[in-house]
């Protein structure tokens, strides 16, 4: 049976580059090394595609020509004055660069899934610059790893087993066994205050108090992983130890650690709910880490905040350079959203929410973002490629987005596909044709072509030239 | 005095930053008639837009030019203006007198964002409500607001003074979060209620709390009770708790918050003891 290794997965930021997958007669049959939101995409991208170029006619999605629905969808973005381009994230950095100059060519907005996750930490790194580095060197260094405000273990579910506290670095052992074992006694722990809870007629479904005393592990040499969250998530339940806040506090515990690590007193007992004497014992474990990283989600960006919490993490890294080695790497979502700023710093020179509409690039988040643009009504033409804003936006957004004329470039049925106007069938990049992208890091890796794509589907690049070279042909016909 | 009516109600973002008195000034109608105006992405001419009307009756030494009419989506306006006036009847866009030098903005409505951001001269009242970024620099820059004065009676979003360097900000309503975020120095004031987070990074500068703010950052310390503040030569009256901050950034900004309207900052006066 032919197995096709090296295979890179287009699934999360990890990006993972061992994948397996057996391929029997242009049909996928398993898929060895990646983790079940991987392996579900690997084996069941065939279902729900959209198989056929459709057209809205007279309310209704119907089947036409791909020559008919280009003209169309090239005829609604000339006739724009300020037309979206979205999505971006989950294609190919080829597909992106022909996107930017569909953009520059009809003079509309283009804006990439930044703009509704990482747009904050771009917006800070821009304000204050960052300290980060490739994941190869935290696998084999880093012996402090935190993961605040995400959940490795069920977004990026590779993350800690491949780069950070379960891998086998060079200079840093895995931890794993000890998790294990670790487990193991937090289950008997479990089973234990139920039994005492039924013996004396307590609730048993109540949530247990979380300790705030840093286990022994921590002050220990070894690998060690803190995570930051609002709620005990699975990440939590596998880490060394887990700092609970409030919500939306974010802000003024960073702040906090920065005041400790600068050996400065607080005025207060309590930051975002965590005793300041919890706080002074992280700090010093903190400053006596030989490499520590700070790994943030989404609970810092998109909370109370936002550029502000990635404004204040930056510095904390920024201070605790002063007394150890330390960096901070956001974890990005989409395959290729690393890439899609990438792509777009080099073609524009601005990672996202770019404005074309006098011709040349401006950028100005909360004024060029595609979010703000839509609940200000001021678009008139969409297209989305390979994204869903009406299943993901504010619904003040995602109803402007449909009020207009839409056009779609999406391999799979979804609600946004359902709402268009002009739909057209993609391949799925890096299952059906090849490309590039890049992992959470910056490091390019390509994506591979594993088996052949259905004969009505083209890839984005191709779509996207197509409608491009329509745009020019009629443009130099009208003048 | 020149008088500007739109012709309908915009839906495309408009690029008006030729709307000065500087660019007006000793033009024929007709020229200003010409002046270019990016609408979206269509290029048109001022009075494609807009019913442009002469009156040289009042006219005084100082160019006034007037917008009567709903001009939300025009950004720019009285961009970079040295001198003149701009009166404003009705809502205005986003970066109105941004970098400007000197002059007057009236706006009888309410105004977007990056109002008067890195304005360094002027002044500019707005009677409704303004958005985030007030007085602010642009992204990823360090230069705010240096000098001049914006007045504000409804109220303002987040970040009002973010890196600002002089000059005076007066809010009369409730503000955002990050009042004066990474200020350097200058004053903001704000009357009514604040939603926390004030003066956070902040280097040096001045800020006035009147009303409530739900706590203040830890890297803030207590200094003193203060019975009053002098805010531009004017006398505010307190008593207000004096904080000094933010130590994150070895700053020396003072933050002062209204002791009556704060009763659950209380648990500070132990350190004034």
């Amino acid at each position: 049976m032919p197995v096709v290794s090296h295979v890179t997965c287009p699934v999360c930021g990890s990006f993972c580059d061992d994948i397996e997958v057996i391929v029997k007669n242009n049909v996928i049959t398993d898929v060895r090394n990646a983790c079940a939101v991987g392996a579900a995409k690997f084996l069941d991208y065939a279902n729900h595609r959209n198989a056929k170029p459709l057209v809205r006619k007279n309310g209704e999605l119907v089947e036409a020509s791909w020559d008919e629905a280009v003209r169309k969808s090239a005829e609604i973005l000339i006739d724009a004055t300020y037309p979206l381009l979205y999505g971006w994230s989950s294609t190919s950095c080829e597909a992106i660069r022909v996107g930017l100059e569909l953009a520059e060519e009809v003079g509309g907005v283009i804006d990439n899934t930044s703009t509704i996750c990482h747009g904050p930490s771009i917006l800070s790194i821009q304000d204050v610059g960052i300290a980060s580095c490739t994941l190869g060197q935290l696998r084999h260094r880093a012996d402090l790893i935190f993961y605040w405000g995400c959940n490795p273990w069920s977004a990026h579910p590779r993350h800690v087993e491949r780069y950070t506290t379960f891998s086998n670095g060079r200079f840093q052992k895995s931890t794993w066994r000890a998790h294990v074992s670790r487990l193991g006694g937090i289950l008997s722990k479990k089973r234990l205050r139920r039994a005492i809870n039924l013996v004396l007629g307590r609730d048993v479904f109540a949530t247990p108090e979380i300790s705030r005393e840093l286990p022994y592990n921590m002050f220990q040499k070894k690998r060690k992983m803190v995570v930051v969250d609002v709620r005990k998530t699975h990440s939590a339940e596998a880490a060394d130890y887990f700092l609970q806040v409030e919500p939306n506090k974010d802000y003024e515990l960073l702040q906090a650690f920065r005041m400790l690590i600068a050996d400065e007193e607080l005025d207060v007992d309590h930051v975002a709910g965590v005793p300041v004497e919890t706080l002074n014992e992280i700090a010093d474990v903190m400053i006596g880490c030989k490499l520590g990283v700070i790994f943030f989600g989404l609970g810092l960006t998109m909370t109370e905040g936002k550029i502000r919490n990635i404004d204040a993490a930056i510095s904390l890294v920024r201070d605790l350079n002063q007394r150890t080695k330390f960096l901070i790497m956001p974890m990005r979502g989409h395959f290729n959203v690393a890439g899609a700023n990438v792509v777009f710093t080099w073609q524009t020179g601005y990672p996202f929410a770019v404005d074309f509409s006098q011709g040349y690039p401006q950028y100005n988040p909360g004024e060029t973002s595609v979010i703000d643009i839509l609940c200000r009504e001021e678009a008139d033409a969409g297209l989305v490629i390979a994204s869903d804003p009406v299943a993901h936006f504010p619904k003040k957004a995602a109803q402007n987005l449909v009020k207009n004329p839409l056009i779609v470039i999406d391999p799979q049925t979804t609600p946004t596909s359902l709402m268009a106007d002009v739909v057209f069938p993609s391949t799925f990049v890096g299952i059906e044709t090849e490309g590039t992208a890049y992992r959470m890091d910056h490091v390019p890796l390509p994506l591979k072509k594993i088996v052949e794509p259905p004969s009505n589907c083209l890839s984005d690049v191709e779509i996207l030239q197509r409608i491009l070279h329509e745009v020019r042909r009629i443009r130099s016909k009208r003048k | 005095m020149i008088t500007l009516y739109p012709k309908r109600l915009f839906k495309a973002p408009l690029d008006a930053q030729c709307i000065t008195p500087d660019i007006f000034a000793e033009k024929p109608v007709s020229k200003i008639a010409e002046l270019q105006i990016w609408e979206g992405n269509q290029k048109r001419t001022l009075d494609q837009l807009f019913k442009i009307e002469y009156n040289a009756k009042n006219q005084s030494e100082e160019m006034t030019i007037r917008i009567l009419g709903d001009v939300r989506k025009a950004r720019r306006i009285g961009a970079k203006m040295s001198t003149g006036k701009i009166i404003i009847d009705g809502d205005t866009g986003m970066h109105l007198g941004e970098e400007m030098q000197g002059g007057t903005i009236v706006v009888a409505g309410s105004a977007g964002s990056w109002t008067g951001c890195m304005m360094k001269k002027g002044i500019i009242q707005i009677k409704g409500d303004a958005g985030d970024y007030i007085g602010a620099a642009y992204r990823g820059s360090t230069r705010g607001m240096n000098g001049g004065e914006i007045v504000i009676q409804g109220n303002a979003g987040n970040e009002v003074g973010c890196f600002m360097r002089n000059g005076l900000i007066r809010i009369d309503g409730n503000v955002g979060q990050f009042v004066g975020i990474h200020m350097r120095n200058g004053t903001i004031i704000v009357q009514g209620n604040s939603e926390g987070r004030t003066g956070a990074q902040m280097s040096g500068g001045k800020i006035v709390v009147c009303g409530h703010t739900p706590s203040i950052l830890p890297t803030f310390t207590v200094d003193s009770i203060k019975s009053k503040v002098k805010v531009n030569g004017e006398i505010v009256k307190g008593p207000f708790y004096k904080f000094v901050g933010d130590l994150a950034e070895d700053g020396n900004g003072k933050l002062f918050v209204s002791q009556i309207q704060n009763p659950h900052l209380k648990f500070y006066e132990k350190y004034l003891e």
